[in-house]
């Protein structure tokens, strides 16, 4: 009787600890189920350069949605969001993708606008700027200058 | 003969359904993105206009094409984003008149250093939405700028709303400054900022005209 009584605590204790582990692995590797809440919209972006899926997107510093995934459409990036629920887009909201700092990750951040239209489900936002690419940038001015 | 008349009457058929309403068709943003600069250049190179005392005969000329190919309403309209809204008739048209100053103004004066650098256009890709017109600009050390121009239908025109330089956004750099501007202080304020500046560079204008 004892012993048995010993066994269930184990076991309880046990089933609570892969449920916690359960949990935390959702929370950390950010995994979405049955989809994900929020809906869709899809950005092609020039380059993305160093966007990843799972990356934040961002209104005013605030996040709103998640890069779900980010491939490849006639040689643009098309990158797909998916945005919480309640949050509009307009139809001239900009997708910008900025760096955290001066070297830290990348996110998008869209910028609302002010048209009335507003994009829906599985829309898309046709206003973007692709990330600033400074190595670029740098040697068009090391080299330009002959 | 007969059979030669029909084929004609079916061609030019085909021909005005292909070219559409308005006649806006691929290769129209370019094309007409392409006479608005050449114009614009011709007129930077002409060495008439190049002499002292027509400095401003040659920036209104200039200002005359910017008019032509830029809808400065739509820029200023974007721009100016969701505070667009609650603004009444009379803010919005002064506002257009202020943004469209501004934006002559800060670019205007810079166009002027033009120095026979080269625009290449590089592709287009219209949908029904609007136009994006992908140029370079050459500079003489063979470095190339990309340049973007975002474009929409406005009739059987081609009209410009947003430059991409580097892939920044013109709207969006002043969509954030409006922003910051409106948000920590007022529409009000953000109007007397611009009308500011408008008025120092108005005084800077008649002094260097005046020498």
């Amino acid at each position: 009787m004892e012993r048995s009584r010993a066994n269930i605590a184990v076991g309880v204790f046990v089933i609570l600890g892969m449920v916690a582990l359960g949990y935390l692995s959702i929370k950390l590797g950010q995994v979405s189920f049955l989809g994900g809440r929020g809906y869709v919209v899809t950005v092609d972006f020039p380059s993305v350069g160093g966007l990843k899926s799972g990356s934040t997107v961002e209104i005013a510093g605030v996040e709103i949605g998640r890069v779900e995934s980010i491939g490849l459409a006639d040689y643009q990036a098309r990158v797909t969001l998916r945005v919480q629920t309640g949050i509009k887009l307009q139809d001239d909201a900009i997708a910008s993708i900025k760096t955290k700092g001066l070297i830290g990750e990348k996110y998008i951040r869209i910028s609302p606008g002010g048209s009335e239209k507003i994009i829906p489900p599985n829309g898309k936002i046709r206003e973007v700027e692709a990330p600033v690419d400074f190595e670029e940038l740098l040697s068009k001015y090391i080299f330009g200058k002959v | 003969m007969a059979r030669f008349a029909r084929a004609l009457a079916l061609a030019t058929a085909l021909l005005v359904i292909l070219a559409g309403p308005g006649g806006v068709w691929a290769g129209a943003p370019t094309d007409q993105l392409r006479a608005q600069i050449d114009r614009a250049v011709k007129i930077l190179e002409d060495p008439e206009l190049k002499k002292d005392g027509k400095q401003r005969e040659r920036r209104a000329a200039v200002r005359q094409v910017a008019n032509d190919i830029f809808d400065f309403s739509e820029t200023a309209k974007r721009s100016l984003a969701r505070h667009w809204a609650s603004r009444t008739q009379a803010e919005r048209d002064e506002f257009v008149l202020l943004f469209t100053d501004l934006l002559e103004r800060s670019y205007i004066s810079k166009i002027e250093l033009y120095g026979g650098e080269k625009i290449k256009f590089v592709g287009e890709s219209v949908d029904p939405e609007g136009a994006i017109v992908r140029t370079r600009l050459v500079t003489k050390q063979e470095s190339e700028i990309p340049i973007d121009y975002r474009m929409h239908a406005r009739g059987d025109k081609w009209l410009v709303y947003d430059v991409l330089i580097e892939g920044v956004s013109l709207i969006s750099n002043y969509r954030t400054q409006f922003n910051k501007i409106i948000t920590t202080s007022s529409y009000q304020e953000l109007v007397k900022k611009m009308k500011t500046k408008q008025g120092e560079f108005l005084h800077e204008e008649k002094r260097t005209s005046q020498r």
